[in-house]
């Protein structure tokens, strides 16, 4: 453990950092794994054995999370209740606060923006309900996925395809996803990948207007404009599809392009399933995988139990080798869950949280590749 | 030994090759130094380019700057640099268009360019109206739609892509200098390696030439040496059978000399036994005869050449002889001559020596019929190059009516000898005396 580790681990047992009772951890701390066999806390009364979740809007992504979710509901005897925003995050605090009126006893939310969620989660936590939050504060569990390893993943992936099937010469665009800070690791993760390779060019380095399939379609047409020989394309799942449609309208779409995305979307993975395909690659975040386990620690929450204060979700690079074992996997996210060996092949646990300790919800931007 | 025509077709071929590689490095470096030309232009222009694209991205970034200045601090001072960022920004972006608006998709890619700029431009423009105006939430709206931010890095991906077009070509000019320095100088290297091959080709050939030349010299010299050895050897050989010869002549002559003397002996005893005065005369002049001919065979034994025979001596010698055998026979005159030097072939001398023999012994016998007198013989040569020998004496003379004297076979005799000679007979009266005249043409 380094000294600034012990520091930050010793602040922590000692209460100091922390704001009132309300505000939660809003300093950032080193957290310990997760210690599944930590003691037993007092079940929080008076809620109902509801699992809700807020969801921002209907993508791939969410419908993934979504499915985990209502698994573990049904195996753990929860209601499982949705709530969509539909990209409206006043409507999304609302949405909040309706299940925090109605002692829900657990909700998962995907915030749209943070800052007008906050103030309703913490007002769900501090009614000692389970939140899990996907990525952003404050939550008592706060899912997020190591945007480095993320990006990593995919450039080593991508910098591996250039090497062996385009002599390592490659035109690059990287789609950003400039408007979530968080994500921008997960970039500079690609960009060192892709430095390794002197002949590389990443003649686009952008973030589409609006980041899903229309946008990424438009940039690229953009792009083509300025610089139309393009061998790499890496981003986000939904604009880099929206990118390989505008190759594909202006005919320059090749087989032996590398089309690269992250989030294990659908369509991404029906476009690596077709032979010929420029999509080679999605990093995938296994969206059933943790929604499920998320659903197993609102349950366990609900007992008393002690659970993860974050999660990592772990990135796998799917391509046409392993998308069916993937599939397999999301598929019947409990059996993953049953199973720690392959479980920790997609999940990474950190920290103790309970009812009796939720005073030391996170309200700091969490990451496990924080230093 | 090497053929010289054959010798000189290959230099002059591999002069040729010299030749032609010296053009061919004349005319590489010509054209080479032209397309370095055009590549300095090329790379020219593609810098002035690179230039126009990076001074437009720095006005647009300094545009931007003084934007977002002016937006955050409500101070003016951050507007100022805003104006001449803009028009500088439409500056190059005219020559950037005069640079690269060569076919449809450039066109299309510097529209867009231009579309890009407009709207950037006009979105600055817009919040910088709305921040005059106080209407700061307007401002805000406008900043958090990202718009601007869209606009300007999709200005810097068709910048950063007109710069590395013009980092391709100067690369690309770079490169190409390069190969054309490595093409010259590998051209020079192969050049050089003919040439020097040229040299040493002829240099070889030169020096082939010279070494048979050499070798012919030598052998020539070796046949010379031993043609002159044969040469020698053949001399030698000769001298000593031309020597062998002429002492077999020598013995022959001695011996025939001897021979005639003692024929002669054997005819004078025969005179002397004779009891005829007729028969006794007749036999004296065959026996002077014979001692005459005698004579040259003994001239001839002692002289080193056979061939000829030196007149004067030949005939002092005949005539001391036939004046010792005349006055033996009890004859009184007295015999002079004068004899110029002169040498005739052998046959000749034998002719002209037996009739001086005949004529002094005629002038003893018969021009003094008293018995002492001059006899003079003279030889000498004449203004025509012809030799003439006179036999004179103060005697009686000669008359041409009178019957010869004697047996007539001496005149006979002289008449014979003097036609094979092709000479001329002519006796003078000298009263007193006789000249009898021989003219001997030579």
């Amino acid at each position: 453990m380094t000294p600034a580790l012990a520091a930050l681990v010793l602040m922590l047992s000692a209460g100091v950092a922390l704001a009132d009772d309300a505000a939660g951890l809003t300093v950032p701390v080193a957290l310990a794994p997760f210690d599944a066999k930590a003691p037993l806390c007092a079940k929080p009364p008076g809620l109902s054995r509801i699992l809700g979740f807020a969801e921002d809007n209907r993508r791939d992504f969410m419908l993934g999370v979504a499915s985990g979710l209502i698994k573990a509901a049904a195996d753990r005897g929860l209601t499982y209740q949705r709530m969509l925003a539909d990209n409206d995050p006043a409507l999304m605090a609302k949405q909040i606060r309706d299940f925090a009126a109605a002692k829900v006893g657990a909700v998962v939310v995907a915030p749209i923006d943070a800052a007008k969620s906050a103030s309703a989660l913490q007002q769900v936590i501090r009614g000692g309900a389970y939140v899990a939050a996907i990525v952003p504060p404050p939550a008592t569990t706060i899912l997020n996925a190591p945007q480095y390893l993320t990006g990593k993943v995919l450039g080593d992936d991508a910098v591996d395809y250039i090497v062996k099937h385009l002599n390592g010469r490659a035109n690059v665009v990287l789609l950003t996803h400039d408007g979530l800070e968080f994500l921008a690791p997960r970039f500079a993760a690609i960009r060192d990948a892709l430095r390794k390779l002197p002949d590389v060019t990443i003649v686009a380095d952008i973030s589409p207007e609006t980041v899903d399939r229309a946008g990424g379609t438009a940039t690229m047409q953009t792009i083509l404009l300025a610089e139309p020989q393009i061998d790499v394309v890496l981003g986000a799942d939904t604009v880099v599809l929206g990118a390989l449609d505008a190759m594909r309208s202006a005919g320059k779409a090749r087989p032996n392009q590398y089309f690269g995305g992250i989030d294990g979307e659908a369509d991404a993975l029906a476009e690596i399933a077709i032979p010929g395909s420029p999509y080679k690659t999605t990093v995938s975040l296994a969206a059933p995988i943790f929604g499920y386990a998320l659903g197993q620690y609102a349950a366990d929450w609900l007992d008393g139990k002690s659970v993860p204060q974050a999660m990592d979700i772990l990135p796998a690079a799917l391509n046409m080798d392993n998308l069916v074992r993937y599939q397999d996997d999301t598929a019947d996210p409990g059996a993953i869950w049953a199973d720690p060996a392959r479980r920790d092949r997609y999940l990474k646990m950190y920290g103790n949280i309970c009812y009796d300790t939720r005073d030391r919800y996170l309200n700091f931007a969490w990451s496990s590749e924080n230093r | 030994m090497m053929d010289a025509k054959r010798v000189a077709l290959s230099a002059a071929l591999l002069l040729a090759v010299g030749f032609v590689s010296l053009l061919v490095i004349v005319g590489m470096t010509f054209l080479l130094g032209r397309q370095a030309e055009s590549d300095l232009d090329k790379a020219g222009t593609a810098r002035a380019t690179s230039e126009a694209a990076v001074s437009l991205a720095d006005g647009l970034q300094l545009a931007e700057s003084s934007q977002r200045g002016y937006i955050l601090s409500n101070n003016p001072i951050y507007l100022a640099p805003y104006a001449t960022a803009k028009s500088e920004v439409l500056r190059q972006q005219s020559i950037l268009e005069t640079a690269l608006n060569t076919d449809t998709k450039s066109a299309q890619r510097l529209g867009k360019l231009s579309e890009i700029l407009v709207a950037k431009f006009d979105e600055m423009d817009e919040s910088i109206q709305l921040k005059r105006a106080g209407r700061d939430d307007d401002v805000a709206a406008l900043v958090r739609t990202n718009r601007g931010k869209t606009l300007m890095d999709e200005a810097r991906i068709f910048i950063s892509s007109i710069t590395r077009a013009t980092d391709r070509q100067l690369t690309s000019a770079i490169a190409q200098q390069k190969q054309n320095l490595s093409l010259l100088r590998l051209t020079n290297l192969g050049a050089a390696f003919v040439v020097m091959l040229v040299v040493g080709g002829v240099y070889w050939l030169h020096f082939s030439y010279i070494r048979s030349l050499s070798r012919a010299q030598r052998q020539v010299e070796v046949l010379n040496t031993g043609l002159e050895k044969r040469v020698t050897e053949r001399t030698v050989d000769l001298t000593a059978a031309r020597d062998r010869a002429e002492m077999l002549l020598a013995e022959v002559n001695h011996r025939v000399a001897n021979s005639l003397s003692l024929v002669a002996s054997m005819v004078g005893m025969q005179a002397r036994a004779s009891k005829s005065e007729d028969a006794r005369g007749v036999l004296n002049e065959t026996q002077s005869r014979i001692q005459a001919v005698a004579m040259v065979h003994k001239t001839l034994y002692s002289s080193g050449d056979i061939r000829s025979v030196e007149l004067s001596e030949f005939l002092a010698a005949l005539l001391e002889q036939l004046e010792l055998s005349l006055k033996g026979a009890g004859l009184n005159a007295t015999l002079k001559h004068d004899l110029a030097p002169f040498r005739l072939p052998t046959d000749k001398s034998v002719s002209v020596g037996v009739i001086t023999a005949e004529w002094v012994t005629n002038a003893f016998k018969y021009a003094y019929p008293g018995g002492e007198g001059e006899i003079r013989v003279m030889l000498q040569g004449d203004e025509q190059g012809a030799l003439r020998l006179v036999v004179e004496d103060d005697g009686i003379g000669r008359s041409e009516e009178a019957a010869p004297k004697g047996t007539g076979l001496g005149t006979r005799l002289v008449n014979s000898m003097a036609a094979n000679l092709g000479a001329t007979i002519d006796y003078v009266a000298r009263h007193p005396g006789t000249a009898a005249q021989m003219t001997i043409p030579v």
